[in-house]
Protein backbone atom coordinates (compact mmCIF):
# COMPACT_ATOMS: atom_id res chain seq x y z
CA UNK A 1 0.00 0.00 0.00
CA UNK A 2 1.15 3.47 -0.51
CA UNK A 3 1.74 5.80 1.95
CA UNK A 4 0.03 8.14 0.23
CA UNK A 5 -3.19 6.43 0.72
CA UNK A 6 -2.02 5.71 4.66
CA UNK A 7 -1.88 9.77 4.45
CA UNK A 8 -5.17 10.53 3.04
CA UNK A 9 -6.45 7.76 5.27
CA UNK A 10 -5.29 9.69 8.60
CA UNK A 11 -6.41 12.96 7.23
CA UNK A 12 -10.16 11.85 6.41
CA UNK A 13 -10.80 9.84 9.70
CA UNK A 14 -9.11 13.10 11.93
CA UNK A 15 -11.51 14.84 10.02
CA UNK A 16 -14.49 12.57 10.54
CA UNK A 17 -15.04 11.95 7.09
CA UNK A 18 -17.28 8.77 5.46
CA UNK A 19 -15.18 6.62 3.00
CA UNK A 20 -13.71 3.07 2.14
CA UNK A 21 -10.43 1.58 1.11
CA UNK A 22 -10.62 -0.69 -1.50
CA UNK A 23 -7.92 -3.45 -2.19
CA UNK A 24 -7.92 -5.65 -5.23
CA UNK A 25 -6.35 -8.70 -3.78
CA UNK A 26 -5.43 -10.00 -7.29
CA UNK A 27 -2.80 -7.55 -7.78
CA UNK A 28 -2.70 -5.53 -4.52
CA UNK A 29 -4.11 -2.21 -5.88
CA UNK A 30 -5.56 0.41 -3.20
CA UNK A 31 -7.96 2.90 -3.77
CA UNK A 32 -9.94 5.60 -1.51
CA UNK A 33 -13.64 5.18 -2.15
CA UNK A 34 -16.07 7.73 -1.64
CA UNK A 35 -19.72 8.58 -2.76
CA UNK A 36 -20.05 10.08 -6.04
CA UNK A 37 -15.68 9.36 -6.70
CA UNK A 38 -14.69 8.12 -10.02
CA UNK A 39 -13.07 4.86 -9.91
CA UNK A 40 -10.29 3.62 -11.51
CA UNK A 41 -10.24 0.44 -13.94
CA UNK A 42 -9.43 -1.89 -11.22
CA UNK A 43 -12.95 -1.33 -9.30
CA UNK A 44 -15.26 0.90 -11.86
CA UNK A 45 -16.75 -2.58 -12.72
CA UNK A 46 -17.84 -3.23 -9.08
CA UNK A 47 -19.28 0.24 -8.55
CA UNK A 48 -22.77 -0.96 -7.81
CA UNK A 49 -21.80 -3.51 -5.45
CA UNK A 50 -19.27 -1.35 -3.84
CA UNK A 51 -21.91 1.03 -3.05
CA UNK A 52 -23.85 -1.41 -1.50
CA UNK A 53 -21.10 -2.67 1.51
CA UNK A 54 -20.62 0.89 1.74
CA UNK A 55 -24.09 2.18 2.45
CA UNK A 56 -24.36 -0.72 4.23
CA UNK A 57 -20.92 -0.17 6.61
CA UNK A 58 -20.35 -3.60 5.48
CA UNK A 59 -16.44 -4.66 5.99
CA UNK A 60 -15.35 -7.90 3.69
CA UNK A 61 -14.41 -9.65 0.79
CA UNK A 62 -17.15 -8.95 -2.43
CA UNK A 63 -19.30 -11.79 -3.22
CA UNK A 64 -17.78 -13.52 -6.37
CA UNK A 65 -14.89 -10.62 -6.62
CA UNK A 66 -11.21 -10.19 -5.54
CA UNK A 67 -12.10 -6.61 -4.17
CA UNK A 68 -11.87 -6.26 -0.74
CA UNK A 69 -13.58 -3.05 1.25
CA UNK A 70 -13.12 -1.48 4.39
CA UNK A 71 -15.47 1.02 5.50
CA UNK A 72 -13.77 4.02 7.41
CA UNK A 73 -17.08 5.63 9.03
CA UNK A 74 -18.05 9.04 10.91
CA UNK A 75 -17.60 8.54 14.95
CA UNK A 76 -20.63 9.31 16.85
CA UNK A 77 -20.51 12.13 18.52
CA UNK A 78 -21.49 12.53 22.24
CA UNK A 79 -22.57 15.61 24.13
CA UNK A 80 -21.75 16.37 27.71
CA UNK A 81 -23.62 18.47 29.82
CA UNK A 82 -21.72 19.59 32.87
CA UNK A 83 -17.80 19.56 32.95
CA UNK A 84 -17.96 18.06 36.44
CA UNK A 85 -16.16 15.41 37.78
CA UNK A 86 -17.82 12.58 36.07
CA UNK A 87 -17.66 14.03 32.67
CA UNK A 88 -13.37 13.80 33.53
CA UNK A 89 -13.91 9.96 34.05
CA UNK A 90 -16.25 9.80 30.96
CA UNK A 91 -13.23 11.47 29.02
CA UNK A 92 -11.03 8.62 30.32
CA UNK A 93 -13.71 5.54 29.18
CA UNK A 94 -14.68 7.13 25.84
CA UNK A 95 -10.77 7.27 24.94
CA UNK A 96 -10.47 3.98 23.50
CA UNK A 97 -14.15 3.95 22.05
CA UNK A 98 -15.04 4.69 18.63
CA UNK A 99 -16.91 7.59 20.08
CA UNK A 100 -16.07 11.87 19.94
CA UNK A 101 -16.96 13.69 23.09
CA UNK A 102 -17.33 17.65 23.26
CA UNK A 103 -18.04 19.04 26.80
CA UNK A 104 -20.30 22.35 27.23
CA UNK A 105 -20.91 24.00 30.35
CA UNK A 106 -21.80 27.90 30.85
CA UNK A 107 -20.09 27.55 34.40
CA UNK A 108 -16.44 29.20 33.10
CA UNK A 109 -15.02 28.11 36.77
CA UNK A 110 -16.16 24.26 36.12
CA UNK A 111 -15.08 24.10 31.77
CA UNK A 112 -11.25 24.96 31.64
CA UNK A 113 -8.76 23.37 29.05
CA UNK A 114 -7.07 22.18 32.21
CA UNK A 115 -9.40 20.23 34.06
CA UNK A 116 -10.16 18.55 30.52
CA UNK A 117 -6.86 18.34 28.50
CA UNK A 118 -7.23 17.67 24.82
CA UNK A 119 -11.12 17.36 24.25
CA UNK A 120 -13.26 19.73 22.86
CA UNK A 121 -15.29 22.36 25.11
CA UNK A 122 -17.81 24.81 24.73
CA UNK A 123 -18.13 27.32 27.31
CA UNK A 124 -21.71 28.54 27.01
CA UNK A 125 -25.96 27.59 28.04
CA UNK A 126 -26.68 24.54 26.12
CA UNK A 127 -29.57 26.85 24.28
CA UNK A 128 -26.73 28.44 22.43
CA UNK A 129 -24.78 25.67 21.62
CA UNK A 130 -27.31 24.13 19.86
CA UNK A 131 -28.04 26.67 17.75
CA UNK A 132 -25.03 26.29 15.80
CA UNK A 133 -23.83 22.76 16.48
CA UNK A 134 -25.51 20.34 13.64
CA UNK A 135 -27.03 17.32 15.49
CA UNK A 136 -29.46 14.29 14.44
CA UNK A 137 -30.27 10.84 15.44
CA UNK A 138 -26.73 10.07 15.41
CA UNK A 139 -26.03 12.16 18.30
CA UNK A 140 -25.65 11.24 22.52
CA UNK A 141 -26.44 13.32 25.10
CA UNK A 142 -25.76 13.03 28.84
CA UNK A 143 -26.52 16.09 31.49
CA UNK A 144 -24.82 15.79 34.20
CA UNK A 145 -25.37 19.65 36.18
CA UNK A 146 -28.41 17.89 37.24
CA UNK A 147 -29.54 21.75 37.42
CA UNK A 148 -32.67 22.51 35.20
CA UNK A 149 -31.82 25.47 33.55
CA UNK A 150 -28.58 24.15 32.26
CA UNK A 151 -29.88 20.57 31.63
CA UNK A 152 -33.57 21.04 30.12
CA UNK A 153 -32.69 22.71 27.31
CA UNK A 154 -30.19 20.09 26.03
CA UNK A 155 -32.68 17.39 26.92
CA UNK A 156 -35.49 19.13 24.98
CA UNK A 157 -33.12 19.48 22.10
CA UNK A 158 -31.95 15.96 22.28
CA UNK A 159 -35.49 14.58 22.25
CA UNK A 160 -36.56 17.10 19.38
CA UNK A 161 -33.71 15.80 17.00
CA UNK A 162 -34.13 12.07 18.24
CA UNK A 163 -30.90 11.67 19.58
CA UNK A 164 -30.15 8.03 19.68
CA UNK A 165 -29.37 8.18 23.22
CA UNK A 166 -30.57 10.33 25.84
CA UNK A 167 -29.50 10.32 29.61
CA UNK A 168 -29.70 12.61 32.16
CA UNK A 169 -27.86 12.21 35.94
CA UNK A 170 -30.11 12.59 38.93
CA UNK A 171 -32.07 10.89 41.82
CA UNK A 172 -35.25 9.13 41.17
CA UNK A 173 -36.81 12.42 42.98
CA UNK A 174 -35.12 14.95 40.39
CA UNK A 175 -36.14 12.81 37.29
CA UNK A 176 -39.94 12.62 38.39
CA UNK A 177 -39.81 16.09 38.78
CA UNK A 178 -38.20 16.58 35.78
CA UNK A 179 -40.27 14.40 33.28
CA UNK A 180 -43.06 16.17 35.00
CA UNK A 181 -41.38 19.52 33.46
CA UNK A 182 -40.88 18.10 29.80
CA UNK A 183 -44.73 17.07 29.70
CA UNK A 184 -45.31 20.49 30.86
CA UNK A 185 -43.18 21.66 27.94
CA UNK A 186 -45.51 19.07 25.50
CA UNK A 187 -43.13 16.40 25.30
CA UNK A 188 -45.24 13.11 25.22
CA UNK A 189 -44.81 10.04 27.53
CA UNK A 190 -43.22 8.07 24.91
CA UNK A 191 -40.55 10.79 24.34
CA UNK A 192 -39.85 11.27 27.87
CA UNK A 193 -39.58 7.56 28.54
CA UNK A 194 -36.69 7.44 25.92
CA UNK A 195 -34.77 9.26 28.06
CA UNK A 196 -32.73 7.27 30.64
CA UNK A 197 -32.83 8.62 33.94
CA UNK A 198 -31.74 8.31 36.54
CA UNK A 199 -29.27 7.62 34.10
CA UNK A 200 -26.83 4.87 33.48
CA UNK A 201 -27.31 0.81 34.23
CA UNK A 202 -26.82 -0.78 37.59
CA UNK A 203 -23.23 -1.44 38.68
CA UNK A 204 -24.66 -1.26 42.44
CA UNK A 205 -21.45 1.72 43.30
CA UNK A 206 -21.39 5.09 43.75
CA UNK A 207 -18.07 6.70 42.85
CA UNK A 208 -17.39 8.96 40.35
CA UNK A 209 -15.48 6.56 38.09
CA UNK A 210 -18.22 4.01 38.70
CA UNK A 211 -21.05 6.16 37.45
CA UNK A 212 -19.32 7.36 34.60
CA UNK A 213 -18.43 3.50 33.91
CA UNK A 214 -22.17 3.06 34.28
CA UNK A 215 -23.24 5.41 31.64
CA UNK A 216 -20.39 4.58 29.71
CA UNK A 217 -21.76 0.81 29.68
CA UNK A 218 -25.55 2.06 28.68
CA UNK A 219 -24.70 4.32 25.92
CA UNK A 220 -22.68 1.21 24.50
CA UNK A 221 -25.15 -0.78 24.78
CA UNK A 222 -27.86 0.88 23.05
CA UNK A 223 -25.77 2.41 20.10
CA UNK A 224 -24.95 -1.71 19.38
CA UNK A 225 -28.91 -2.36 19.78
CA UNK A 226 -29.29 -0.03 17.20
CA UNK A 227 -26.40 -1.14 14.82
CA UNK A 228 -27.87 -4.79 14.97
CA UNK A 229 -31.35 -3.38 14.55
CA UNK A 230 -30.27 -1.73 11.43
CA UNK A 231 -28.18 -4.66 10.26
CA UNK A 232 -31.40 -7.14 10.48
CA UNK B 1 -10.13 14.66 21.17
CA UNK B 2 -8.96 10.87 20.10
CA UNK B 3 -7.47 12.59 16.63
CA UNK B 4 -5.06 14.86 19.33
CA UNK B 5 -4.53 12.04 21.65
CA UNK B 6 -4.69 8.58 20.81
CA UNK B 7 -2.16 8.20 17.98
CA UNK B 8 -3.95 5.41 15.37
CA UNK B 9 -2.21 2.68 14.15
CA UNK B 10 -2.00 4.08 10.57
CA UNK B 11 -0.17 7.54 12.24
CA UNK B 12 2.30 4.72 13.79
CA UNK B 13 3.19 2.98 10.40
CA UNK B 14 3.74 5.96 8.70
CA UNK B 15 6.10 7.36 11.56
CA UNK B 16 7.99 3.88 11.01
CA UNK B 17 7.94 4.95 7.53
CA UNK B 18 9.28 7.89 7.64
CA UNK B 19 12.06 6.77 10.01
CA UNK B 20 12.99 4.50 7.09
CA UNK B 21 12.17 1.12 8.84
CA UNK B 22 10.28 -1.37 6.38
CA UNK B 23 6.88 -1.81 7.58
CA UNK B 24 4.00 -4.60 6.49
CA UNK B 25 -0.20 -4.23 6.87
CA UNK B 26 -2.19 -6.95 7.84
CA UNK B 27 -5.19 -7.02 7.97
CA UNK B 28 -8.17 -9.27 8.75
CA UNK B 29 -10.24 -9.79 5.21
CA UNK B 30 -12.50 -13.04 5.80
CA UNK B 31 -13.31 -15.36 9.31
CA UNK B 32 -15.77 -18.28 9.67
CA UNK B 33 -17.07 -19.42 12.55
CA UNK B 34 -16.21 -17.50 16.06
CA UNK B 35 -13.20 -15.04 15.75
CA UNK B 36 -11.73 -12.33 17.96
CA UNK B 37 -11.13 -9.93 15.91
CA UNK B 38 -14.03 -8.89 12.73
CA UNK B 39 -12.63 -8.21 9.49
CA UNK B 40 -10.84 -4.99 8.63
CA UNK B 41 -9.35 -5.41 11.91
CA UNK B 42 -5.51 -4.49 11.55
CA UNK B 43 -2.16 -4.71 12.74
CA UNK B 44 1.33 -3.75 11.48
CA UNK B 45 4.89 -5.13 11.67
CA UNK B 46 8.10 -3.31 11.11
CA UNK B 47 11.31 -4.58 10.14
CA UNK B 48 12.46 -4.93 13.96
CA UNK B 49 9.37 -7.47 14.30
CA UNK B 50 7.82 -4.63 16.39
CA UNK B 51 3.82 -4.31 15.98
CA UNK B 52 0.81 -2.87 16.65
CA UNK B 53 -2.43 -3.70 16.38
CA UNK B 54 -4.22 -7.10 16.39
CA UNK B 55 -5.62 -9.46 14.03
CA UNK B 56 -6.60 -12.32 16.12
CA UNK B 57 -6.43 -12.92 20.65
CA UNK B 58 -3.25 -13.67 20.68
CA UNK B 59 -3.57 -17.18 18.41
CA UNK B 60 -2.06 -16.60 14.97
CA UNK B 61 -0.15 -12.76 16.09
CA UNK B 62 3.60 -15.04 16.07
CA UNK B 63 2.94 -16.49 13.06
CA UNK B 64 1.72 -13.44 11.03
CA UNK B 65 5.02 -11.41 12.13
CA UNK B 66 6.77 -13.71 10.79
CA UNK B 67 5.10 -14.04 7.46
CA UNK B 68 5.63 -9.99 7.45
CA UNK B 69 8.98 -10.52 8.47
CA UNK B 70 9.85 -12.97 5.30
CA UNK B 71 7.29 -10.76 3.17
CA UNK B 72 9.89 -8.08 3.47
CA UNK B 73 12.94 -10.01 2.56
CA UNK B 74 11.24 -11.10 -0.55
CA UNK B 75 10.41 -9.56 -3.71
CA UNK B 76 6.57 -9.72 -3.10
CA UNK B 77 4.05 -6.96 -2.31
CA UNK B 78 1.52 -8.73 -0.91
CA UNK B 79 0.12 -12.30 0.31
CA UNK B 80 -2.57 -13.63 1.84
CA UNK B 81 -2.47 -16.11 4.74
CA UNK B 82 -4.89 -18.36 6.21
CA UNK B 83 -5.43 -20.09 9.65
CA UNK B 84 -7.62 -22.67 10.76
CA UNK B 85 -8.60 -23.94 14.14
CA UNK B 86 -5.51 -25.96 15.94
CA UNK B 87 -5.34 -29.29 16.15
CA UNK B 88 -4.23 -32.14 18.34
CA UNK B 89 -0.70 -30.90 18.47
CA UNK B 90 -0.84 -28.30 21.37
CA UNK B 91 1.92 -26.17 19.67
CA UNK B 92 0.58 -25.53 16.44
CA UNK B 93 -0.30 -22.30 15.34
CA UNK B 94 -4.05 -22.07 14.78
CA UNK B 95 -7.45 -20.73 16.23
CA UNK B 96 -8.04 -21.98 19.51
CA UNK B 97 -12.14 -20.53 19.28
CA UNK B 98 -12.70 -22.99 16.27
CA UNK B 99 -12.70 -20.16 14.08
CA UNK B 100 -11.08 -19.73 10.55
CA UNK B 101 -9.33 -16.55 9.77
CA UNK B 102 -8.15 -14.99 6.25
CA UNK B 103 -5.19 -12.56 6.52
CA UNK B 104 -3.52 -9.97 3.53
CA UNK B 105 -0.81 -8.69 4.64
CA UNK B 106 1.00 -6.11 2.28
CA UNK B 107 4.09 -4.12 2.20
CA UNK B 108 4.07 -0.25 2.78
CA UNK B 109 5.87 1.90 -0.23
CA UNK B 110 6.27 4.97 -1.16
Amino acid sequence: MKLQIINEIIKKKSSNQKFALLTNLTNGNNEIFEFGKLLSNDFESYKKQIENYHSLKKNGIIDDTQIFIQNFTKPIEVIVVGAVHIAQYLVDLFKNLDFEITIVDPRKYFITQERFPNVKIINDWPEEIFKKLQTDSSNALITLTHDPKIDDPALKHALKNKFFYIGALGSKKTHTKRCQRLKESGFTEEEIASIHGPIGIKLGGKSGPEIALSIVSQLVLEFNKLLLNSKK
Amino acid sequence: MKRQVKRTILEQAKDWFESEKKVVLARVIQTWGSSPCPVGSYMIVNDKGEFSGAVSGGCVEANVIQECLDLIKNNNSFKQLEFKVADDNAWDVGLACGGEIKIYIEKINS
